[in-house]
């Protein structure tokens, strides 16, 4: 027996699959962390992108606590979905592209951190570069993509 | 009423969405999109309204109201087109009027809180001194819109 089998026998996968309330709940936390995620890295995006001049840059990082609320929220329900149905999940190759976008996006957020939000030294005004611009507009394609293929899970192979 | 849900699952629209493939996927995924720029703006907004992320200017971060009513021409769109697919379930369907409620509130909410940025005596916007009302507004207005995404996602179980 594989591991997914074995994660779908567990007591928390049967627990969320058949309680009434478990899995709309989860359903609902995911789709709250998405917008708040979203709507925080989003904003950050755009704002390197060049929208929103008048929101001065380097504050914009206030948005990320928001960002990893959102996150984390998602990284929680979004596990006990999949072990709900693990096997299912495991095999879909929409929800393996998912997770790539999400790790990309991961990734790209971190650089973003290191490129934009890294306040050089003496105060000098930051205007992204076009490094900066180039990770920003990336982060779009991946988080949207991957909202994009969560939804599609239930309809492709 | 059930008449019109019958009539209306029975239009173009509502033939086309069953019978090509894509659509009905397409539009929920649509639907999503448009939920992240609508709830996600809205949020943002409604928490810097209450005092998060205070070095944001409030005047900028108010202007963020275009993108949420991008997100809900969008959301309008496709909940529209989605409701006319499966109008004689959605129609009974619970969950979907506590939704449309919930909607109803929080669209009665933010035209408040606009007249209270129109008609404000003294500019609080620029002064970045919300008064106690607009708080209050701002906090319902993060309540109703988790209500209406709940609803929205109880339909199915409902």
């Amino acid at each position: 027996m594989g591991f997914f089998a074995w994660l779908d026998d567990t007591p928390l996968s049967h627990w969320v699959a058949e309680t009434l309330w478990a899995y709309p709940t989860l359903e609902t936390m995911h789709t709250v962390g998405m917008a708040l995620l979203i709507g925080a890295l989003g904003l950050i995006d755009l704002r390197v992108l060049g929208f929103k001049p008048e929101l001065p840059l380097l504050e914009t990082q206030r948005l990320l606590p928001l960002a990893w609320l959102g996150f984390t929220l998602n990284a929680f329900s979004g596990t006990l979905l999949f072990v709900s149905d693990a096997v299912m999940f495991s095999s879909s190759y929409t929800f393996r592209l998912k997770i790539a976008l999400i790790i990309l996006g991961g990734l790209n957020a971190a650089l973003l951190g290191r490129s934009v939000f890294q306040a050089p030294l003496g105060g000098v005004p930051v205007r992204p570069s076009r490094g900066a611009k180039w990770i920003a507009g990336t982060s779009l394609v991946f988080w949207f993509g991957a909202v994009i293929c969560g939804r599609l899970v239930a309809y492709t192979p | 009423m059930m008449d019109l849900f019958v009539w209306l699952e029975h239009t173009p629209i509502a033939n086309t969405i069953r019978t090509v493939r894509w659509i009905y996927p397409g539009l929920e995924t649509t639907h999503y999109i448009g939920l992240s720029l609508l709830v996600g703006g809205i949020m943002l907004i409604d928490l810097r309204v209450l005092g998060f992320a205070r070095t944001l200017p409030l005047k900028s971060m108010i202007g963020l109201l275009p993108f949420v009513w991008v997100g809900f021409i969008i959301n309008a769109l496709t909940g529209g087109a989605l409701f006319i697919y499966g109008a004689t379930s959605f129609g009974v369907n619970h969950a979907f009027w506590l939704k449309m409620t919930f909607m109803v509130l929080a669209g009665l909410n933010a035209l408040a809180f606009d007249l209270s940025v129109r008609r404000a005596k003294v500019d609080w916007v620029a002064a970045d001194l919300p008064p106690p009302h607009v708080k209050t507004f701002a906090t319902l207005s993060f309540v109703l819109w988790l209500c209406v995404v709940t609803t929205g996602r109880w339909m199915a179980y409902i």
